[in-house]
């Protein structure tokens, strides 16, 4: 994908050419994206946003010992659960230190109603069911959509293979599907079914 | 069954991750489920978040905080420390498919290895009261103040250091290139650059020479025996005192072996934030609790006069101003309604300060 290719591009020059302008377009591309994340783990945004300017700052500081990293976007996003999770370990507020007891507030998505797409009403049907589905689902969903992540990329952040990636973006994609499916009004079902005869 | 299939090759698609084989395979079910084109298309267009979203304003807020965070840290953490000897510089070759190799490359060129290919050289050079813009053959850009001297070669050789020499004061921005990197030789220093922009101030006839960093990083070598390394901060600047008496070119002096004492100070801003450092950059004349005779100097480069003191104990007086279109006669004007010196203009055009 482009973007990530761009997003090589500046890593690159912050690794070999130290440069800052590079690392500043990189901590602007990435870092409400990481905030979303790490958020959705620490259960707020004023934490997460601490929590990526210290991803970063150890991301210049290393940056010259960072040759081994294949894709900076995974490397980043690993950084960000790693001290994400960290910080829940220290604040010593949660038993369970893990992905699965996310708070899915923070992840929520739903189409922008406003590019006429969509009423206002099926986008927050839309959001609806979106929550209806387990955390991990839901984490799983606004990463690719929204994060523009690729299986392999999901796979390897959450340890899991990209066959559960695959099933569980389905599951996301059949309960949303089914949500605007009830919702299509006469008129745009109409259309498209007028098409069919 | 065939729903079910529906839903997995939307997901898919909608993750860039169909196969041309799944995509032929959608259009068919997409057919017998025309209703689905629509959800398609939902799928398909930019979704929001639903709860908090950053506006781009909030994220440059958010990147103005970060960078606050990092000045915060302590230098040494921040700034690797340059090895105390045989610097290592590291050179990036990118080979096909994202396959990168790093290699560490012990010892670093001397400029006097450039005798072996003796490039053409070019000189751009500025008299008093004049400024001038070079772009040099690597796209990086070089603004030369009044008074200044620029040698650099007409085409940089692939696979070594750019260097230039400069006399003067000069501002750069410079083209990131790992495999060459940026050499600014003066008599006092030589700055190792890596992208970035800076102002280099080494005029032959003022007791010290200064490197101000703007953005980036660039490591000083000092032009004495110790060849002490100094690593600067975006937004520090460098002051190396020089001693015409100590010139490099006198070895045996015993001021030679004595480590020279360079200090390091933050760059301040007056108001508009302009730094007066690289004011000049943008045509403004800019100092900061800068004494008289110093600001003295600056306006002899600016307007070409010269400028005497009738009373020496006014060099001691410090000055703070910024002036963008002012004449001469105006700065000087407006430095004296603080009521502490009077100036005139003797018959032979001289200025005087008493």
């Amino acid at each position: 994908m482009r973007e990530n290719e761009q997003i090589k591009g500046l890593f690159e020059r912050v690794c070999y050419d130290n440069s800052i302008q590079a690392y500043n377009e990189l901590y602007i591309a990435l870092c409400t994206r990481l905030i979303h994340f790490s958020a959705s783990i620490v259960s707020s945004f004023h934490l997460a946003e601490e929590i990526v300017s210290d991803v970063f700052l150890s991301l210049w500081q290393k940056r010259n010992d960072l040759s081994h990293v294949q894709n900076p976007v995974v490397y980043l996003y690993v950084s960000t659960k790693n001290l994400s999770l960290n910080t829940l370990r220290q604040q010593k507020r949660h038993q369970h230190h893990s992905l699965d007891t996310l708070n899915t507030d923070m992840l929520a998505i739903a189409p922008d109603a406003e590019n006429g797409m969509v009423s206002a009403e099926v986008s927050q049907k839309i959001e609806r069911a979106i929550r209806s589905l387990p955390a991990r689902c839901q984490l799983i969903f606004r990463l690719i959509k929204q994060d523009r992540l690729s299986y392999r990329e999901v796979a390897e952040l959450l340890n899991i293979s990209t066959k559960t990636v695959d099933a569980q973006l389905t599951i996301a994609v059949k309960k949303i599907s089914q949500a605007i499916r009830f919702d299509l009004s006469d008129e745009t079902a109409q259309t498209y079914l007028r098409l069919d005869s | 069954m065939d729903q079910e299939k529906l839903y997995a090759l939307l997901a898919r698609e909608m993750a860039g991750e169909l196969t041309e084989k799944e995509a032929a395979a959608l259009e068919q079910l997409l057919q017998q489920y025309p209703d689905a084109s629509y959800i398609r298309e939902v799928f398909a267009q930019n979704w929001a978040p639903a709860g908090k979203a950053y506006s781009p304003t909030q994220v440059e807020q958010l990147l103005e905080k970060h960078q606050q965070r990092m000045q915060n840290l302590p230098a040494d953490t921040f700034y690797e420390e340059a090895p105390p000897k045989g610097r290592r510089w590291l050179l990036y070759s990118g080979i096909a498919a994202g396959f990168l190799l790093l290699f560490a490359l012990g010892g670093y060129w001397r400029y006097t290895q450039r005798a072996k290919t003796t490039p053409v050289l070019s000189q751009l050079v500025t008299d008093k009261r004049m400024r001038s813009q070079v772009l040099l053959p690597d796209g990086t850009r070089v603004w030369l103040n009044a008074g200044s001297k620029l040698d650099y070669p007409q085409q940089f050789a692939a696979h070594q250091p750019r260097e230039v020499t400069l006399e003067g004061e000069a501002f750069f921005v410079v083209t990131a290139d790992a495999e060459r990197p940026f050499r600014v030789h003066t008599k006092a220093f030589n700055v190792r650059v890596l992208g970035t922009s800076f102002n280099v101030r080494a005029y032959p006839q003022e007791d010290s020479a200064v490197a101000s960093l703007v953005q980036g990083s660039v490591e000083v070598v000092l032009n004495d025996a110790s060849s002490q390394v100094v690593s600067l901060k975006p937004n520090e600047k460098l002051t190396v005192p020089v001693h015409p008496q100590t010139a490099p070119t006198t070895e045996n002096t015993a001021a030679l072996t004595t480590p020279i004492i360079v200090y390091k100070t933050k760059l301040t801003t007056l108001r508009d934030s302009i730094i007066p450092e690289t004011a000049w950059v943008q045509n403004k004349l800019a100092f900061k609790h800068l004494q008289l005779d110093k600001v003295v100097k600056m306006l002899e480069q600016w307007y070409g006069v010269e400028i005497n003191f009738s009373d020496d104990r006014k060099k001691q007086l410090y000055f703070t101003g910024v002036f963008e279109s002012e004449s001469l006669e105006e700065v000087l004007n407006a430095l004296e309604t603080t009521l502490s010196f009077s100036w005139h203009k003797d018959a032979e055009g001289k200025i005087w300060i008493n």
